[in-house]
């Protein structure tokens, strides 16, 4: 196994990543609300499918059983992981808010 | 209060179930009699009841609740083979069928639990 | 649902089989019989079976997936009766002699129906493992994501 040594970043790309962030940060706010957004609809069509997946399970239609479980699982992981990102950001949310001025 | 929330699933599934174990029970019926005279072998009837349900997945549309009332399993008599004569329990057949409808119901109630536990995390805000 | 056609597909290896047996049974079981009263003299029985997909050599050109899907194992085509020769014994003082003293009696062969049998009998076990091995794929998918 080949360990690189810790190697400082040269001035030149630290500039770069500095002026990066400096223009970003305007955007990153909506962004996070938008790309949330985006998020939640994805996994409410992830869970939808799941379910009519399961739907077509019980009336004799399912192509495929092991693709079924999957769909089932890989939705509830992602659902979790929703609720995560969103305790998450209440808990950011509520620790500002507890700031004193 | 969950039926509240939740689509029809849940009462899909139940019937599915329903189904299945009335199947193991007509199953179990015919290889206890697979010896006696004059006997003719009993099968569930009840995929082909579905035919509303299933235009509404296959068109993506959640499920009415009143599409579901009044389906229920139905126990048929297998028709009389060509000649008149009774059919007769085919044992190894009909325990073949034993082992995809244990499999069948396996499934379903796997299905059932984590439908049922994706519910779960929503109300508990993923905590646990 | 695709396991239930793997169930079907080997449900149906297993009675082609089943008839298979049953036939070479009563081929055996007629092996000393002599002409009935109606002059007939027992001829072998054999079974014929055919793939159950109905245009076999088109499925696999049609790229669809739907088109594997009409796989549905074997399926019983004929019960053919062999037209092989009778063998002629010499048994003069039998009732069913002819004029010459020689009996006929069907043309089942022994050794090869013995030998369909274990045949039938090893295609039967077979099939029952790839059912077995069907279910149990099946169980083991529901484990995907645990005991949750």
């Amino acid at each position: 196994m080949n360990i690189d040594p810790i190697v400082g970043i040269p001035p030149a790309a630290a500039g770069a990543l500095s002026a990066q962030a400096g223009e970003a940060q305007g955007e990153t706010f909506s962004k996070f609300g938008t790309w949330f957004g985006q998020q939640i609809a994805e996994v409410n069509g992830q869970l939808q499918r799941a379910d009519a997946n399961l739907q077509q399970l019980a009336l004799g239609d399912a192509n495929n059983l092991h693709q079924v479980m999957i769909n089932l699982e890989e939705a509830k992981l992602s659902f979790q992981l929703l609720m995560q990102v969103r305790n998450r950001a209440l808990e950011a949310y509520q620790e500002i808010m507890r700031m004193q001025v | 209060m969950i039926q509240e929330i939740d689509t029809a699933t849940m009462g899909v599934l139940r019937l599915a179930l329903d189904a299945a174990s009335l199947r193991h029970r007509v199953i179990a019926h015919n290889i206890a009699n697979a010896n006696t005279e004059g006997f003719a072998p009993l099968r569930v009837n009840f995929e082909d009841q579905f035919d509303a349900v299933r235009s509404a997945i296959g068109q993506g549309q959640p499920i009415e609740r009143g599409l579901l009332d009044g389906l229920r399993p139905t126990i048929l008599q297998d028709a009389p083979l060509d000649g008149g004569a009774t059919a007769k329990v085919a044992l190894d057949m009909e325990v073949a069928k034993l082992a995809q409808n244990t499999v069948h119901y396996q499934a379903l109630l796997r299905g059932a639990t984590k439908h049922l536990s994706i519910l779960g995390i929503a109300v508990t805000e993923g905590k646990r | 649902m695709d396991y239930s056609q793997a169930f079907e597909i080997s449900a149906s290896g297993m009675t082609v089989e089943k008839l298979r047996i049953d036939l070479t049974a009563v081929n055996i079981a007629n092996m000393h019989t002599t002409a009935g009263a109606d002059g007939t003299l027992f001829r072998p029985l054999r079974v014929v079976s055919r793939p159950g997909a109905q245009n076999f050599a088109g499925l696999f050109e049609d790229g669809s997936e739907s088109s594997v899907y009409k796989l549905r194992g074997a399926q019983v085509f004929a019960v053919q009766e062999m037209t092989t020769a009778p063998r002629m014994v010499y048994e003069p003082g039998n009732p069913s002699a002819d004029a010459t003293g020689f009996v006929a009696l069907p043309g089942v062969d022994h050794v090869s129906e013995m030998v369909n049998l274990i045949a039938a009998l090893r295609a039967y076990e077979a099939n029952v493992v790839a059912m077995n091995a069907a279910k149990n794929m099946a169980v083991k998918a529901l484990e995907i994501g645990g005991n949750q």
